[in-house]
């Protein structure tokens, strides 16, 4: 039994997603012990919903970066993909329910997605050159045959789902209320299913072994062409549903706020231990990334840390724990190393 | 038959500059051209409302024309042909400063009288008008902050980012007048300044995170127009209408459901139309030969007692800020 703890331990140890957690839990505390909020039953309903749509780019971005590229488009991506849904729905000054906004955003986002799949997977170019330019084209698109500018008023059933809550937390000592959207509902369902996708089926495996070898994953019988195209369909339409979540939340469609996102969302997701160079990395490790950037940028007030040292704290940390991160896959090679040596020599 | 087409389209071509010509011979007095930065975005869309208003009232030959879309080297082709169309006086919103100083010098060599709106830093114009000077803005926030709070509590203010030049000055200048003017309320001392990034979602989660950690704060002075709507949102889901206020800078139609619940009572803002109007009247006393100086009265509402601002005497700074609440919210059709 202690035997068996220990090897646990060990092994724990080994791993990156203990650190981030326990990163986290001193954070948490440190804000608690600042502010006497943290912990209350609304902030954390307030960083849940802080979380979905960072949680989805993260979903996406992790699935990218595993595979061994890097986007860095999935913001202009969603932001087009809503922006052009929500302005055909007003133009048809369309009545109905959220459904149609969220199956036409994630169709449009298939074809942006594929659209970057299509170079970075047949044509094989690099991914980050590939996204750097795509990003670019989706703006342009936005702003050139979209005429893009805020749009203030946003489809009845877009709004009214935006709005509504699975339930709302209240503040016993404040009387401060915070409502859960129902969108978090969306969040975790996908999360469930990569999840599982990642884990149990032969393409989420495939993704896994691309990144690890390109070649040997090819050689191991992955289609791999095929694999990243599909796979850029999919984060196109997980960005384009954190899109959608978004614009509903925040009760109006604006063109270019979500920009510049990506920064942060890459940042979380090496956080989590994902191995920039790709292949190795848990879900959960990145979705603990990224619940610390996001409560990082939630809690900088409730810190009590003043407004021009924000930008100062938010860098210090991702450096900090991109380090730990990074440390982690540097000793866990070296001990790679030595047990291949031993074996030679053996 | 194709005699007859032709001559049709000579016809219809010629057709509009007769009864251009008419109407010119008809309006006697000068021919004042306003040129906004285009002629689709509602904001001039409202000015031309204020020019055509002013045309009305005064009989003068005076109308707006802007280019289809927001084009720096349109405007100037625009501005051209109205040189050579022998304009009597110039009204220009410019869309780019420094592509636009060359021609207005052309229009002025041309003896045309050339006024500007929200170009202060032009050289080659007779005055330049600004709705008002970043200081007495910035106290008129405050203005509406306070009556909103009663007049007492603590509050804080909001900028897109502590480095943007205007919206500090707003918000300088609000304190100040809190100061003076507002005994009861009071600075929050722990965080007097937070930012925005001209983005609404940043202004709800950072004042969603003020009114937690300061049970107290009562109030939150916006400038940007992303602060107060967004801070509204806040206040709104906190459960704190009636309880915390905010006030600030914010478009109309954009806010009208906020305004019309309630969880804000009143926007800042400064009018178009109010400011077309100016541009017009200040070129007519320019080509009426009345000397500009000291304060200045355009018989606008809120540029009846404009200033040169400090060190300038081109710019005139009037007072030039509205109200928008539930009431007028949709006056202004922008």
């Amino acid at each position: 039994m202690e035997m068996k703890t220990q090897t646990l331990l060990k092994k724990l140890s080994r791993r990156n997603e203990p650190y981030i957690f326990l990163v986290l839990l001193a954070l948490c505390l440190l804000i608690e012990v600042r502010s006497g909020q943290f912990f209350s039953s609304n902030n954390l309903v307030d960083i849940a919903s802080a979380l979905i749509v960072p949680g989805l780019f993260a979903i996406g971005a992790f699935m990218v970066i595993v595979s061994g590229g890097i986007d860095v488009s999935f913001p202009a991506l969603a932001s087009l993909s809503v922006y052009a849904t929500t302005k055909y729905l007003l133009d048809t000054n369309y009545q109905g329910g959220v459904w149609v906004a969220i199956v036409m955003a994630l169709a449009i986002g298939a074809v942006l997605g594929a659209f970057n799949g299509l170079f970075i997977g047949y044509f094989k170019l690099p991914a980050l050159i590939v996204t750097l330019g795509s990003s670019s084209v989706f703006k342009g698109i936005m702003q050139g045959a979209l005429n893009s500018k805020q749009l203030t008023t946003i489809p009845v059933g877009m709004r009214e789902w935006g709005t509504s809550s699975l339930f709302i937390a209240k503040n016993p000592v404040s009387g401060l209320t915070s409502r859960m959207p129902v969108a978090s509902l969306a969040f975790v369902i996908v999360l469930a299913l990569v999840f599982l996708m990642l884990r149990y089926t032969m393409f989420g495996r495939g993704i896994y072994a691309i990144g690890g070898s390109e070649a040997s994953a090819h050689r191991a019988g992955f289609g791999v062409v095929k694999t990243k195209f599909i796979m850029y369909i999919m984060v196109g339409m997980i960005a384009s549903l954190a899109g959608v979540i978004r614009v509903c939340m925040m009760q109006q469609a604006h063109p270019t706020n979500m920009l510049g996102m990506e920064m942060n969302i890459i940042a979380g997701v090496v956080l989590g231990g994902t191995a920039i160079t790709g292949g190795r990395g848990t879900l959960l490790g990145c979705m603990l990334g990224t619940l610390l950037i996001v409560i990082v940028e939630n809690s900088l007030i409730l810190l009590g840390v003043p407004t021009s040292w924000k930008s100062v704290f938010t860098g210090a940390l991702i450096i900090i724990g991109t380090g730990v991160s990074a440390y982690q896959v540097i000793r866990m090679n070296s001990t790679r190393k030595i047990k291949a040596k031993i074996q030679e020599v053996v | 038959m194709k005699k007859v087409i032709a001559l049709v389209l000579l016809v219809l071509l010629v057709m509009p500059v007769l009864f251009a010509a008419g109407q010119a011979e008809k309006k006697g007095g000068y021919e004042i051209v306003v040129v906004p930065k285009d002629a689709s975005n509602p904001w001039f869309v409202r000015m031309k409302v204020g020019v055509d208003e002013y045309a009305k009232e005064t009989g003068l030959n005076v109308y707006q024309r802007g280019t289809p879309q927001i084009d720096a080297t349109l405007q100037a082709q625009l501005i051209q042909d109205l040189i050579a169309q022998g304009v009597d006086a110039l009204c220009v919103v410019p869309v780019d400063l420094e592509s636009l100083e060359p021609v207005l010098g052309q229009a002025r060599d041309a003896g045309i009288v050339v006024v500007t709106h929200e170009g202060a830093a032009l050289e080659n114009v007779d005055y330049d008008i600004e709705a008002f000077s970043n200081a007495g803005y910035g106290a008129f926030i405050m203005d509406n902050l306070a009556e909103a709070m009663g007049g007492e509590g603590v509050y804080t203010t909001m900028v897109a980012s502590l480095t943007n030049g205007s919206h500090n000055e707003w918000a300088d200048a609000g304190v100040a007048h809190q100061k003076s003017a507002y005994p009861k309320m009071q600075l929050l001392d722990a965080e007097k300044r937070v930012e925005s990034f001209d983005n609404g979602d940043v202004a709800y989660n950072v004042a969603k995170e003020l009114f937690k950690k300061y049970p107290n704060l009562k109030g939150i002075m916006g400038t940007s127009s992303y602060d107060a709507p967004g801070v509204a949102r806040a206040i709104e889901e906190l459960g704190l209408i009636g309880k915390a206020f905010t006030s600030g800078t914010g478009m109309p139609l954009d806010n009208a459901a906020l305004l019309e619940s309630g969880v804000v009572k009143s926007l800042t803002l400064w009018d178009p139309a109010l400011a077309g109007k100016a541009m017009i009247a200040l070129a007519v006393k320019v080509l009426d030969g009345d000397k500009i100086e000291g304060t200045v009265d355009l018989g606008v509402d809120g540029y009846t007692n404009m200033k040169f601002k400090a060190g300038s005497d081109t710019v005139l700074e009037g007072e030039g800020w509205i109200v928008i609440n539930a009431d007028n919210v949709y006056d202004f059709g922008f």
